[in-house]
């Protein structure tokens, strides 16, 4: 049984098997979103969790102090994911009955007193936010290794757990690329969300079927992109940054045979059978060209009968600048994949450049 | 005629009267006197709407974000009383926190505060999101969170380094050489070869980037000096300035969000 | 006042001052912005060393030699008749890799990259392999290593006569 959950954890299929998933809630959403299967799924994760910690293994990375933080994410956004589908689903029923949602009801839409209505509320938001924070300083302490030797690195050596979905990007991506470009362009799509979602349904209160596509990206990008790489990045990579599966020991000198190609040496060595050419673009060229094809999609794609209806509705500009935030985000599970499959390592390679993708 | 209480009695005192213009919040003109009058409530409407009180709606996760900022606030100024940045005193000033000072734990509330913060906000964003809270007219103000968002990620990661171990500087030198692959700017980044006139480098590991964040071309004493002020004055008075605006705006925007 | 002195700034006049003012309010707000960027780059800063001597030639086993990784960051490899200096900083994010003699690599703990012993990645995400670092004999004959130069192997730098030594 453990060796199955640990065979299963391996991102090559619990990559895929998280997708799968976050499918069937997305398009099962009103079942998720009932309180029958909160309690079935709340405590199925509980107990998950519960049998999971008797493994001496698993106790030992979630006791880690800095990797408590995770467990607390991990619990607060099932249960936050969870209710936000229950308020969807449930203003979606009454807008489809053509009723108002919930919060446009005039009980809801009734102004109240700040003082007492809200301010009780903040003064007890501190009181618990104190105890809470007393109470996890007392119970943990904060982790302190040996003094700083810039001539010895631990093992594995880890960033602070907020930013293990980007170390585990790394593992795909060139520096750059995970490191800076891929980053920043999350930071310029969240804040472009607003300039891009014309959709003027959906202001102010629960709802998904009056905005399925953007909750469904965003929702992918958070719950799939970036939170289920920070939990392999925590509870799955040990020494050498190595996968290793929940229940398995953390062996310094765990053998993993990877060998990774570039697609030059694909297309050139194995391809044509002859090395690699001398010109570095000659090189390179399939990569390039592969790159430049996968650029124009939704260039070409805009011809499409769903693509003119988007263009038609927002505009070219916002209809791009969508587009390439999308294909680039779909870049990080498509090197996954390929990565997996062919153990393919950069599609272009140029090191003597620094340029690799 | 009830006799007076000792509550009614210290209300009557010239000192309580000269602190508090206003009777006590039980009818409505007061109610609206203590939240217009008082230089800390005043950040809040005097009536709001129901759903802007509801926990189901907000989730509470901005207010505590920003307890949580101003409780770092607090324990990282105390903290600063007995911490040293150099690379002689950092680590034992670190341990002597726990050691040599009453209630051992300040350092234990300013880390796991800085980990819960970065759990608020994100959880903050999540609701937002879920709720089309950034729709017209609230855009600028998404686009100031997101910003405040980032930001406290570069706290948390600035405050990182500060304890001066093998966790803090490795953590610190994977993440400070990502800087070093920025295009054009960084020297081990694609574009700095196009920089380079004959044997002169004009992107070099002394003049890019990463040399600039942590002055010099390794994490060393100047780049813990570099963190410490960047982690205890410069983000967070950006922040300050930030959230001034982000709370403006909220309220100049028409309150919590609600349906049109 | 009279007349003529008012009329002396006309209005094209005016614009002409006003865009010499504006041109100037510009550069000066940039100058200041530019030397407080110039600000966070020092002068001098007080590094450790960058070349030392590294013993005599004789001191040398085949293989990989540890002697000097963490003092100076230098691991010196002995085959196939070539003595070279290799830096131990990985090509990936900079962490340090770690000698396994079992299995006859270099491995990085941070995202597992894997260099053989002439310092060629094979494995994990490093773009390049370890750079080597220039090794000269002294009259004395005692070697020097220094770090200011390095050579890189994408480039064919490794063929440099200083890159190292024939032994």
């Amino acid at each position: 049984m453990k060796e199955f959950i640990n065979y299963l954890a391996d991102p090559i299929r619990s990559f895929p098997i998280t997708c799968i998933l976050f499918y069937f809630m997305i398009r099962y959403y009103k079942v998720v979103g009932t309180k029958k299967f909160a309690w079935i799924g709340g405590a199925l994760l509980v107990a998950t969790y519960g049998i999971f910690a008797l493994d001496p293994n698993f106790w030992l990375i979630i006791t880690w102090p800095d990797n408590v933080p995770i467990s607390i994410l991990v619990f607060s956004v099932a249960f936050l994911t969870w209710y936000s589908l229950y308020k969807c689903a449930e203003n979606d029923k009454r807008l489809e009955a053509g009723e108002c949602p919930i919060e446009a009801l005039p009980e809801n839409r009734e102004k109240v007193w700040c003082w007492p209505n809200l301010v009780y509320t903040e003064l007890f938001a501190i009181i618990a936010g104190t105890v809470f924070l007393i109470g996890w300083g007392i119970l943990f302490d904060a982790p302190l290794e040996e003094p700083a030797n810039p001539t010895w690195a631990p093992n594995p050596a880890k960033a602070p757990w907020y930013f293990l979905g980007l170390q585990e990007m790394l593992v795909y991506f060139d520096p750059w690329m995970a490191g800076v470009v891929l980053p920043g362009l999350i930071v310029v799509g969240l804040i472009a969300i607003p300039y891009i979602d014309t959709n003027p349904k959906g202001n102010g209160y629960f709802t998904f079927a009056e905005r399925k596509m953007a909750i469904t990206a965003f929702l992918f990008g958070w719950l799939v992109l970036w939170l289920y790489l920070i939990i392999v990045g925590t509870f799955l990579r040990g020494p050498n940054w190595t996968f290793y599966g929940p229940f398995e020991f953390w062996d310094f000198h765990k053998v993993v045979a990877e060998y990774n190609v570039n697609l030059s040496e694909f297309f050139w060595v194995f391809g044509l059978e002859m090395s690699l050419p001398k010109n570095l673009i000659v090189r390179e060229l399939p990569g390039i060209i592969l790159t430049i094809l996968y650029l124009i999609i939704p260039v070409v794609i805009a011809k499409w009968d769903k693509c003119k209806e988007m263009i038609e509705k927002v505009g070219y500009i916002r209809y791009y600048i969508y587009m390439y935030l999308v294909i680039i985000m779909a870049t990080l599970p498509l090197k996954m994949f390929l990565r997996w499959l062919f153990s393919l390592k950069y599609i272009i390679a140029l090191p003597e450049w620094e340029l690799n993708l | 005629m009830a006799e007076k209480g000792l509550a009614d009695k210290v209300r009557e005192t010239q000192v309580w009267k000269s602190i508090f213009r206003h009777g006590p919040p039980n009818n409505a003109r007061n109610r609206a006197a203590v939240v217009a009058g008082n230089v800390f409530l005043h950040l809040h409407p005097i009536k709001l709407k129901k759903s802007g009180v509801q926990l189901g709606y907000t989730w509470c996760m901005g207010g505590l974000t920003f307890f949580i900022f101003l409780a770092l606030t607090v324990t990282g100024v105390l903290l600063m009383f007995y911490y040293r940045p150099t690379a002689e005193y950092a680590f034992n000033d670190i341990i002597a926190l726990k050691e040599h000072v009453p209630l051992g734990i300040m350092r234990e509330i300013h880390r796991w505060g800085a980990h819960a913060m970065v759990i608020t906000v994100w959880l903050h964003m999540f609701r937002v999101f879920m709720t089309g809270s950034y729709k017209p007219p609230r855009e600028f103000n998404w686009g100031v969170g997101v910003i405040l968002l980032v930001l406290t990620l570069l706290l948390s990661f600035t405050g990182y380094l500060l304890p001066w171990d093998q966790l803090a500087i490795w953590a610190i030198a994977v993440g400070s050489n990502m800087a070093k692959a920025t295009p054009f700017a960084g020297h081990g980044g694609p574009g700095a070869m196009l920089a380079q006139i004959g044997d002169f480098v004009m992107v070099s590991d002394k003049n890019d980037v990463r040399f600039q964040l942590l002055a010099g071309r390794f994490v060393g004493e100047p780049a813990l000096l570099r963190f410490y002020i960047l982690h205890c004055v410069f983000i967070p008075l950006v922040v300050g300035v930030l959230i001034a605006i982000h709370f403006w705006r909220v309220r100049k925007d028409g309150g919590i969000s609600a349906p049109l | 006042m009279s007349e003529d002195t008012r009329k002396k700034l006309n209005r094209r006049e005016f614009f002409s001052y006003l865009s010499v003012a504006w041109v100037t309010f510009t550069a000066a707000a940039a100058g200041l912005l530019g030397m407080a960027f110039r600000f966070s780059y020092p002068n001098v800063n007080f590094e450790p060393e960058m070349d030392f001597i590294a013993g005599r030639v004789g001191d040398y086993e085949e293989g990989v030699d540890e002697r000097w990784k963490n003092g100076y960051g230098v691991w010196m490899v002995k085959e196939e008749g070539k003595l070279f200096a290799l830096s131990n900083i990985c090509t990936h994010l900079g962490c340090v890799p770690t000698w396994m003699p079992a299995e006859l690599k270099f491995k990085c703990p941070c995202h597992g990259s894997g260099y053989y012993t002439n310092g060629i990645n094979f494995e994990g995400p490093a773009p390049r392999p370890l750079e080597r670092y220039k090794i000269t004999l002294t009259p004395e004959g005692t070697i020097k290593v220094d770090k200011t130069k390095i050579y890189r192997y994408e480039k064919g730098q490794w063929d440099h006569p200083d890159s190292f030594l024939s032994v």
